[in-house]
């Protein structure tokens, strides 16, 4: 009953969070076409001013030569799916996904017919997915954005993606997924606490900031990247840790902290979750 | 007789104001059921409670069967409690699939737009919410109550914001679900003629306890009282006691019949000049009145 109950609140809330156009188009589909439409406007007006310009005197990174390897795109792009761009947009989703039923009263509509621990895992759900579509509809533009470039400078295309490849750009895709998530919770819990949509969108954003000052400040606080305080306090950290783990291998993280990161981003996925659940459990849903 | 809600010494405080006190209540399964109250009796505090938005603070409820919050016990349930909102961005039709969903029923598109015909909805079936008036998003929010297909339904002033013909339409439907479909139907309303005309049982609440629970004609009954329309009243009152009660320009006379040719000799002995004088039964609205010392006012009584 209680599982057939969660899939019932994960039905429904992906049924409402799919017609909410505005969140979805924000969300999921904004940073993807913008940044398609953009590069292949950029290939564009770099091709145009590249007419008079011989390779020999562009610098390295402006070269338009040689084969565009798609395998490889697919991997450095999963690389790069947590980042703060992309994020800030999925936030904008997420937080309507947490906070709008506060601002549209509809807790009480729905809070009849679950369990209120259903009910926010039915959202965590439904968000789980709305992160995996954004970053799926992320590393298609990035695909289809050097199909763009391949076409305007004229550029060959390959795909070379070995076994080891694939377990990289999947590995990676799936900590940057794991990454996101964590904000999301934080946006969770920031909703659920303050019922409020911007609280919902901005602590984690600050929460981010925070961090990141943190993690410029350790030789300061005198933390080293493998203690247990370092990691534990920035997940970002962690993640980096784990990145660098699935990019380099074992030369790529520090010997013995791996099994600190992993501990860090679970910590930081379940314990705003928690905190969320309980809070949820006891709220008074008819003040809205 | 079976209940699908008691209550036993359900207590709500809110800070030092108590909603609830100690409120112990039995509503019987099938028919219609009124709670009345004037503003602040706890009605809304009670179906909150029964709904598991809020947690008494001392008490218990159950409720289908079940212990409040108990999901499977509400999933019997149906409810619209105050004006309902919804998603703006939805339709009426997308509203009541997604609750649908909710609810673990499969999308159903013969039942929801049977529903929505049976509120009137159906023009705007597939109109954004945004756009629909007080009166449409009750009429939604009723639609909401019932389209899981409940035993029982709560709706909290289920015609407010509608025109006449549309009250007369969800007076019609209420008394059909019950009549019909066997579907226990507890309201609360402020339109004490509404009540009377469409429930079987009322319950009146007042500052949070029970003051009266009965089947509407054995509330009705025996309260006939004579209308006075006089002057000076403070005479009248004087002669009356507790027996009489200032409605307006007139007194009402808790007095029996063979007492009334008595009572209008003494008072026009004593200078009491009366305008009009005749035998009124009681109303619902006498009996709120009596038992919950309301002043009528428009906004007490619409």
């Amino acid at each position: 009953m209680s599982v057939t109950m969660l899939a019932d609140a994960v039905r429904s809330e992906a049924y409402r969070f799919a017609r909410d156009r505005t969140a979805v188009i924000w969300s999921v589909l904004f940073v993807p076409v913008f940044g398609l439409v953009a590069g292949g406007l950029g290939q564009m007006f770099l091709k145009q001013k590249m007419g008079a310009i011989s390779n020999a005197q562009l610098p390295p990174g402006l070269l338009q030569t040689g084969t565009l390897d798609m395998g490889q795109t697919l991997v450095s792009t999963a690389g790069g799916l947590a980042n703060p761009g992309l994020l800030l947009f999925i936030l904008i989703g997420l937080s309507t996904l947490f906070a709008a039923d506060y601002r549209w009263e509809t807790w009480r509509l729905t809070s009849a017919r679950n369990t209120r621990p259903n009910l926010i895992l039915g959202k965590v759900g439904v968000a789980k997915l709305l992160i995996l579509a954004a970053m799926i509809a992320f590393l298609i533009s990035e695909v289809l954005g050097e199909l763009v470039k391949a076409a305007i400078f004229h550029r060959q295309l390959a795909f070379n993606m070995s076994g080891e490849d694939l377990g990289r750009f999947f590995g990676l895709a799936a900590i940057a997924w794991i990454r996101v998530i964590q904000f999301a919770m934080l946006s969770l819990l920031a909703a659920v606490l303050t019922r409020s949509l911007l609280a919902a969108l901005f602590i984690p954003i600050v929460v981010s900031i925070g961090q990141f000052f943190l993690m410029q400040a350790m030789p300061l606080l005198g933390w080293e990247p493998g203690d247990w305080i370092a990691q534990l306090a920035l997940p970002g950290l962690a993640y980096d840790t784990l990145k660098a783990l699935i990019q380099q291998g074992a030369a790529g993280a520090p010997e013995g902290v791996v099994y600190k990161a992993a501990i860090s981003l679970i910590l930081w996925l379940l314990l705003p979750l928690a905190a969320a659940i309980a809070w949820f459990g006891r709220q008074d849903l008819s003040k809205e | 007789m079976t209940a699908v809600i008691e209550t036993r010494a359900l207590t709500k405080t809110y800070g030092a104001v108590r909603a609830l006190d100690g409120l112990t209540l039995s509503i019987p399964k099938g028919g219609v059921y009124g709670i009345l109250g004037p503003n602040g009796a706890g009605k809304s505090t009670l179906f909150r409670i029964l709904l598991g938005l809020i947690r008494p603070t001392e008490g218990e409820a159950i409720v289908m069967g079940g212990a409040i919050g108990d999901a499977r016990a509400s999933r019997r349930m149906g409810s619209m409690i105050e004006t309902p909102r919804f998603p703006p961005f939805m339709t009426a039709r997308q509203v009541l699939v997604w609750l649908s969903t909710a609810h673990g029923l499969k999308p159903d598109a013969a039942r929801t737009s049977g529903w929505l015909e049976r509120v009137g909805l159906s023009e705007a079936a597939d109109r954004k919410v945004r756009g629909f008036s007080v009166g449409m998003l009750q009429r939604l929010g009723v639609a909401v109550a019932l389209i899981t297909e409940p035993e029982l339904v709560i709706l909290d002033e289920p015609t407010s914001g509608m025109d006449p013909p549309g009250i007369q339409e969800m007076r019609a439907l209420i008394r059909s679900l019950a009549d019909r479909e066997g579907i226990t139907v507890i309201l609360a309303s402020h339109q004490l003629l509404e009540v009377q005309r469409v429930c079987d049982r009322v319950a009146i609440m007042n500052k949070g306890r029970l003051v009266r629970e009965g089947s509407v004609a054995d509330l009705t009954s025996g309260g006939e009282r004579l209308r006075l329309s006089a002057t000076p009243m403070a005479k009248i009152m004087a002669v009356l006691g507790d027996r009489g009660t200032v409605e307006g320009d007139a007194v009402l006379a808790a007095i029996p019949r063979a007492e009334g040719p008595a009572l209008l000799r003494g008072l026009i002995e004593q200078g009491v000049d009366i305008d009009e004088a005749r035998w009124v039964g009681a109303d619902l609205e006498s009996v709120f009145m009596s038992e919950t010392g309301s002043v009528q006012t428009p906004e007490a009584i619409r």
